[in-house]
């Protein structure tokens, strides 16, 4: 049992749908449970409001269930989020460490990961420069050059598995596909079975905020396209 | 709070600074100007539209409101700061402490420029420096204390409720006239004055009026009940915006 490091059990969340007082809430999840393990690699499936973005902000700990049950050991769950706290008028490297120090570094470890940042990201003089000045493209490659420099025990992936123009979406594809493979708990959100094949050794299905199967890969992908259509929520 | 976090708080505090330097033409020279201003028309209005016959007017004027400004861009700034950052908050796990404490810190920064202003303004004008400017500190902690426990509760709350941000202005403003800023409480009614004197803003601006015009040590008791409140208030802020965060990543987008 110490190999689990997080838990659900019949999970529930609700959000409010409107401001006002009183108003009625909806439950985004009804009730999921799943097993997180040291080392797997789970992708989860479902189609479009089935609640997979929320499950995902659930297990990193940003929301808590309004039903049911969570247990986390103690490790960091972070979410793979691109170009997060990033303010318009500061450098690149600014906001490299802003970026870093919101994903739960410690500034002189960004400091010290500044030249990979700088190198990862191809944006030569342009680090010391505003973002404002930055095109898309550049602004995602330093946004996923500061996320890869967090290493959390269990790493959460919203469908983003490459970022940039062809060329960058090459490398940051290979880099996050070493990420994780290299040993890190993942749990990544998909609508691509493709992907969760490459990437996944086990799945989990939701449907309608409710947790259906979880298992290996094939046999919940089978599962999942085997069952009608449900009518989206 | 973890060192973590003060790292972040710190640095987001700079990179607000740094921004917001670059968000105008004339960049830094706003955080004296703007103030600057606002004293001006309060000195119009006051001294030479009514008259104000009050001695030393305008050091008076000035000391109360550097004091005044303070305080309330702490809470106007801090009190939208959780609210302005939701998206933010929906992302990542951060204690939304952190949100209103970076705003209050830039200000303090931008406070203690136009602080240094005032002292050089307060020396050319017959009010020079003298022995009881050591009890300043205290009386600053103390108004940075009461105006983080105020910026935490505004700040808690308006997630939940943003028509708050209609009408906080317009509290600001009658407390303002309600602290003694602007002209002195002496002409309040005898029955009154012990509700204003409850108000921590009337002590800690006469505090700072009698140590920079005065050479006058503050009333120590006065400042005593002061801290009670401002550690009351700065208790019950940080609790309240601990116990609220779980329903903010819960609400409308």
């Amino acid at each position: 049992m110490s190999d689990t490091i997080v838990n659900l059990e019949n999970v529930g969340v609700a959000f409010n749908a409107q401001l006002r007082m009183g108003s009625p809430r909806f439950w985004a999840l009804e009730d999921v449970s799943l097993k997180l393990v040291r080392g797997m690699r789970l992708g989860v499936i479902g189609r479009n409001g089935a609640g997979k973005s929320t499950l995902l902000r659930t297990i990193a700990g940003i929301i808590t269930p309004d039903r049911g049950r969570v247990m986390r050991a103690p490790v960091s769950c972070q979410l793979l989020s691109l170009t997060l706290g990033f303010v318009p008028h500061l450098s690149g490297r600014d906001n490299a460490i802003l970026s870093g120090l919101m994903l739960g570094l410690r500034r002189r470890e960004i400091v010290r990961r500044l030249p990979a940042i700088l190198e990862f990201s191809e944006l030569g003089d342009f680090f010391t420069q505003p973002i404002s000045s930055y095109s898309t493209g550049m602004l995602m490659r330093l946004g996923f050059s500061v996320a890869m420099q967090v290493e959390p025990d269990v790493l959460l992936i919203d469908e983003v598995l490459a970022v940039g123009d062809a060329d960058f979406q090459e490398k940051s594809g290979a880099a996050l596909r070493e990420r994780i493979h290299s040993g890190t708990t993942v749990v990544f959100v998909s609508h691509g079975d493709k992907q969760i094949q490459d990437v996944c050794d086990s799945a989990l299905w939701i449907e309608h905020g409710r947790s259906v199967m979880q298992g290996g890969v094939d046999d919940v992908l089978r599962a999942y396209h085997a069952a009608p259509v449900a009518k989206s929520a | 709070m973890r060192l973590h976090y003060l790292e972040l708080i710190l640095f987001s505090t700079y990179a607000e600074l740094r921004a917001e330097r670059a968000r105008s033409y004339l960049g830094l020279l706003w955080w004296i100007i703007e103030p600057a201003m606002n004293m001006a028309t309060y000195y119009f209005v006051f001294a030479v539209v009514l008259k104000t016959a009050q001695h030393d007017y305008v050091p008076f004027l000035l000391v109360g409101l550097t004091f005044w400004q303070w305080f309330k861009s702490c809470i106007s700034h801090g009190g939208h700061a959780i609210w302005g950052q939701l998206p933010l908050i929906r992302q990542v796990k951060l204690p939304s402490q952190v949100f209103p404490s970076v705003q209050i810190l830039a200000d303090t920064v931008k406070f203690i420029f136009i602080l240094l202003l005032l002292f050089v303004i307060l020396w050319c004008t017959g009010y020079p420096p003298n022995i009881t400017y050591l009890a300043l500190l205290p009386v600053l902690l103390l108004e940075l204390v009461f105006a983080a426990g105020a910026a935490y509760v505004v700040g808690a709350v308006m997630p939940l409720v943003p028509d708050l941000r209609f009408v906080i202005e317009q509290i600001l403003q009658v407390m303002m006239f309600l602290s003694g800023v602007v002209f002195s409480l002496d002409s309040v009614p005898e029955s009154m004055r012990r509700w204003f004197a409850l108000n921590p803003i009337v002590d800690l601006v006469d505090a700072g009026r009698g140590i920079l015009m005065h050479a006058r040590w503050p009333d120590w008791s006065a400042l005593g009940r002061v801290a009670l409140i401002s550690l009351a208030l700065y208790a019950f802020g940080a609790w309240l915006i601990q116990h609220l965060t779980p329903r903010y990543v819960k609400l409308p987008t």
